[in-house]
This record gives C-alpha cells, structure tokens and sequence, in this order.
C-alpha cells in the first residue's frame, strides 16, 4: 500500500487546478498583501504528509490563520478532494488522536500534553480522500475534453440567438418563427429587431457576426487550446493511468484510523510491556466515542503480547531448549534433538484425535518461517550457534525475542488482515507436505526450501498467526 | 420514425348520415378530420389504414348528433432526435436552411453545416463548398439527422445537422435539370 503515486497524484492536480484558487471573498479588496493564491497548492501538499490531521495542528505547521486554512479546507471538501470529520472532545480524546499522530511515520506533531481541559471542544480533523481524488480528476479531465471536443466539431449544440435590442434570447426551434420573408435574418418577435447567433462562452470574444473567417479562427483557437490542454496535463494523465491499477490507500474514518494507528503504535514500541495497563487505560479511556474497531484490534495486540510472554516463560524455565531449529541449520553430522529438528511426534500424538496432525506441521512451519524472518539480520548468529550448543541455546534466546517485534510490525501493519488468504493458503501447502514430514525428518529440508522461495512479508505475516496457535498448543503440552 | 398503431376517437355524426352509409360516412369523417393532424404524443397521422372497431353511438341531447367511439389503425410519423432523415430544402437563408421531411419542418443553422460550405447570397441563396462541387439551395435534397425536437401539442419543430458521415446534398436538382 504505497501512498507516493497517490501523493504525486494529488501535487500535480493541486498545481494544474489549484493554483490560483483564492478563498477569499468577492466583497474584501484584494491587495497584495491578502493575496493568498498558491495557498491551495500549499494545503494540499501539506496534507500529502499526513493522515488524518487536527486542522489547529496543521495551520500551527502552516503557520496559517486557522480561520483561513478552513476556508481553504472547507473548498476542498466541496471539490471532494479532503474528508473532514467534526466531532466534540476532551482533551482525553485529543490525546488517542495524539498517541495515533505519534504512530504515523511523519510524526512531527508536537504533543499537546499541555491542555487538560474538561471542557468539550469541537475539533475539526481532515483527510485526503485518496479514492475520490482519483475520481474526482479523472473526471474533471473528462469534462474539460468532452467540452472542447464538443465545441469543436459542434455537436448536439442547438445555436441561440439573441436579440441586441431588448436581450431576448431564441434559439434554432424557434427559427420558423423567426424568420422573416423581407430579408435572410431572423427578427425578433417583440422589437423586430436583427437576430444575432449567440457563441459559446469559450470562444465569445471572436465570434463577432458568426461569419464563416471567424468559424474559422474559432475552430483554429479550440484546436489548439485542446492540444495545450493535452501536452500541459500530460504529467497528471500519466500519474492517473499508473495509479488506475494500484489499491487506494485507505485510512478509512477518523475514528478506525486513530484506533488503528494506536494499536499499532503500541504494538511497535512495546515488545514486551505491550500490553502496559497504563497505555490500554489510554486506550480505551477516552471521551466515550464509539469505537466499533478498537475491541477488536486491542485483542489481536493483547493475545501477540500475551502469547510471546508465555513463551519467554517456558524457553527460560525449560532447562532443554525447546526451539525448533531451522531447516537450513541443520547440518550432516549435528547431534540434535528431535524436537530441534522440527518433528515434534510426540505432542503431534498428545493432541489426539481431535487436532489434526496438521497442527504439529503448522508448528514447525511456523517456527520455521520465524527464523527465517530474521534470517537476514541474524545469519551470523545463527552459524556461530551451530558450533556450541550454548551458543546455540543463547541465540535461540535472541530469535525469540525477535518474532515478537516482527509480530508487532505485522500488526502495526494496516494490510494486517489481508493476509489471512494468503496464509491459509501456507496452511494447505504445508498439510499436503504432510505425509513427507512424518516419515523422514531430513524431508524438512526440501520443503523449506520452497518455502524460501516465497516473500518474505508473507511468511512473517503468516508465522505471525501461526504463533497464536503455537501458544495454545504449548499451554496444552 | 413511422409507427403502425391504434388510436380511439370520438366521432360526432350528423344525423342526416344516418342510413345505409352510416358507417362509410364515418370513415370518411374520420379520414378528413384526422389524417394530416399532428399530435404532440403520437406525431403525424399519416394514414388510416382501417377501422378496428365503432363503439355504440350515444344521441346527444338538444342536437340530435350521435356520438360513436371509434378505434382505428393508422401511420403516425414521429421524429425523433439522433435520427436521420431525408428532406427537402424548402429556404435558405444566412442563418441556415429550413427543410422539410413530409409535414416535418426542420431548420439547420449555419453553424451545423459544414465548415467548407459557405453561404452565396444572389438570386438563388445556395451554401456551396469551395471548389462548387456541392451545392446546397432550395428545393436540394439533404440528408440530415436531427439533433433537437420541439414538440408542441399541435406542432413538431425540428432543428438538424448535415456535419456529420454521409449527410449532406443526395441530389442537386441543378445538376439534373
């Protein structure tokens, strides 16, 4: 989900559009110093940065009049280009949508740990609404083509006709009326006065008796705007035809985004007091908004957090190391246990008829795919572990603390439940390998194998939820 | 566009058509008073192609006239925008031309004829191409589509285009007398 095509979309219709958009009354003067053109550009380059934004935070980085950059808003809001969301708050409330600004990766909204105020504020926050952006210019482009293409070869246009004396306007239906059997003109029906064709707006300035040199020029003039429209706006074209296949990024209301982005900002800065009482409290303490995402999000952080303590608990208390080592660890001629080469009949067996013995599989293939999740970072280690079995069991260590920060990027992750196909797709694969798996144990190495071949986000994702079950078969065992 | 369909009318008879004929004279009633109407719903009646059915005649009181609801079949014509007629020129004049298509009068304004056409006023007010290889005056047949309908309750008015494909002068009486 990649926010710069969308990003450049947006600039580049800002500086083809918006460009000399001034929101400033008709009744004010305009001198030079309220000239505020190029604002617009301004505005919407700014909120290419952000997210969901309070609109005071944005004029204090702006170092704009909040009432001016309103009116700026509010025009876009019109050009449905930005979605705003009102709502009253405390300044509790105020502090989840800080805790989210804070998990955004361009978090430099300064903290307004400040103002604790009871009092209720009504709080504008506003949005690019990527979706409809793209809409929104396709069809402006639309438009402005369709006009100039209509104009130039004059299709479906009934022609009017205008009366210079007493401004009455007819148009071709009324030509039976109008004509006169005295001359070739059309008179007026009131004033009988001399018709004259009426032009269309964009061309008005030339179009003068409507002789055929001046249909000429006309033509030459549409002509040529409709090729400098299409060589100026060549850039936005473009930028609309490579965005047309990618997913929109989708921040979704106010009120998931703020929920998501704080889930996913505690899950990123807490490994392991993820679940700190204090910043749940945060969490769930604020102006009583009904939040439908918040239960649900909250869980999965809670369960990772839960679930990567218990198995902190059992590696350091278990004497013998429980890690399942990796396929490509394992090596001719290493003295390992059972358990370490990822055959874990045993608890396969407890399970009983009731689990599959898929489960077991899954175990393996997701404590599989955690390793190798890190692979990159900790290759080293891990062959420095292969040496001595008290190295080994020290990196063994170290891994395991790792998958929890992967799981919690996978969580911080918004695409996070988009993945779930995918990976119950990995479930299939690994319950067809099966059969292999339980008879001989090396088989492992080649089933791993394709699985390197795979993406790495997808494996760390689904690992990720493997682990959930992991956890619960451990507490069984 | 022609259309084959039934219409109901009330028909008035004088009673001195009361008689053996009754029911011819009400035809021909009937043919004088609606053929070459126009309806604004319905278009041009064209013909009457036959009687479906006359209902029972109701005597009106104090006039003696009797009155029978009468079904009939008849053509209607009805244009109708985006089609393509043929018509005749009837006028020409700076601001266009006026042609007709049977009872349809349609104008075409000068900006809808094509570019390369210019308007030649004289004797014979004609819109005629550069090289004088098309020449559009009174009584030429044009192919034209009409872009606009005025529909009255007793009048159709058309507006129409010949700058398009394939409409334009079918035949130019000039070159053929």
């Amino acid at each position: 989900m990649s926010v710069e095509p969308f990003n450049r979309l947006v600039k580049l219709a800002a500086r083809a559009f918006y460009d000399d958009i001034t929101t400033k009354g008709d009744n004010q003067p305009k001198t030079g110093r309220s000239d505020n053109r190029g604002i617009a550009v301004v505005v919407l380059d700014a909120l290419t940065r952000r997210q969901w934004v309070r609109e005071e935070d944005l004029a204090k980085d702006l170092k704009l009049h909040s009432k001016q950059l309103r009116r700026t808003l509010r025009f876009f809001e019109e050009e449905k280009l930005v979605t705003r969301d009102h709502r009253k708050e405390t300044a509790k409330g105020a502090k989840v949508y800080n805790a989210a600004v804070a998990a955004t990766a361009d978090g430099h909204h300064n903290g307004r740990e400040g103002d604790e105020k009871i009092k209720m504020h009504t709080h504008s926050y506003c949005c690019l609404d990527y979706a409809q952006i793209y809409d929104v210019v396709r069809y402006r482009l639309h438009r402005m083509r369709k006009k100039l293409k209509d104009e130039l070869d004059n299709k479906n246009t009934v022609q009017e006709y205008v009366c210079p004396n007493c401004g009455k306007r007819y148009n071709a239906l009324d030509a039976l009326r109008l004509v006169s059997m005295l001359d070739e003109y059309f008179h007026c029906e009131i004033c009988n006065g001399e018709l004259v064709a009426e032009s269309e707006k964009l061309t008005a300035q030339e179009m003068g008796d409507g002789d055929d040199n001046a249909r000429r020029r006309r033509r030459d003039k549409l002509e040529d705007m409709l090729k400098k429209m299409e060589t100026q706006l060549k850039p936005l074209m473009d930028q609309l035809n490579r965005v047309k296949d990618l997913p929109v990024p989708e921040f979704g209301n106010l009120q998931a985004w703020e929920a998501r982005a704080s889930a996913a900002a505690r899950a990123a800065n807490g490994d392991l007091n993820g679940n700190d009482p204090s910043k749940s409290a945060q969490g769930l303490g604020f102006g009583g908004t009904p939040m439908p995402f918040l239960g649900d999000t909250k869980v999965e952080v809670d369960f990772s957090g839960t679930e990567e303590k218990g198995e902190n608990i059992k590696s350091d208390s278990g004497s013998t190391p429980m890690k399942v080592l990796p396929p490509w660890m394992i090596k001719q001629g290493m003295i390992l246990t059972k358990e370490q080469r990822g055959e874990v009949k045993e608890e396969a067996k407890m399970d009983g008829s009731s689990a599959p013995a898929g489960s077991s599989d899954e175990k393996k293939s997701a404590a599989e795919t955690d390793v190798k999740n890190i692979q990159d970072e900790y290759f080293k280690a891990y062959y420095a572990a292969l040496l001595q079995r008290q190295h080994e069991q020290e990196a063994a260590l170290r891994e395991q603390g790792l998958p929890n920060s992967s799981i919690s990027n996978g969580a911080a992750d918004t695409s996070f439940e988009r993945q779930v196909g995918l990976k119950s797709k990995r479930d299939d694969q690994d319950d067809g390998d099966d059969v292999e798996w339980e008879e001989a144990a090396p088989e492992g190495n080649t089933t791993s194998e394709n699985f390197k071949v795979n993406d790495l986000n997808v494996q760390a994702d689904a690992s990720g939820d493997d682990d959930e079950d992991d956890g619960l078969d451990w507490e069984e065992g | 566009m022609f259309f084959h369909i039934v219409l109901e009318r009330n028909m008035q008879l004088h009673p001195r058509h009361f008689g053996r004929d009754l029911r011819d004279k009400l035809v021909s009633k009937l043919m004088k008073d609606v053929e070459g109407t126009c309806s604004g719903r319905h278009g041009f009646v064209v013909a009457i192609t036959g009687i479906e059915s006359v209902g029972k005649g109701l005597i009106r009181d104090g006039t003696g006239f009797v009155t029978f609801p009468v079904k009939y079949l008849c053509v209607v014509f009805r244009p109708f925008k985006g089609e393509i007629l043929e018509a005749v020129v009837t006028m020409v004049n700076k601001m266009g031309f006026f042609a007709e298509a049977g009872p349809v009068q349609i104008f075409v304004s000068n900006h809808l004829i094509p570019d390369d056409m210019e308007f030649q006023s004289g004797d014979v007010p004609n819109y005629t191409t550069s090289d004088g290889s098309v020449k559009i005056q009174k009584d030429s047949e044009v192919r034209l589509k009409i872009i606009g309908t005025r529909v009255d309750a007793t009048e159709i008015f058309c507006i129409g285009t010949i700058k398009d494909d394939f409409l334009g002068v079918i035949s130019d009486p000039g070159s053929t007398s």
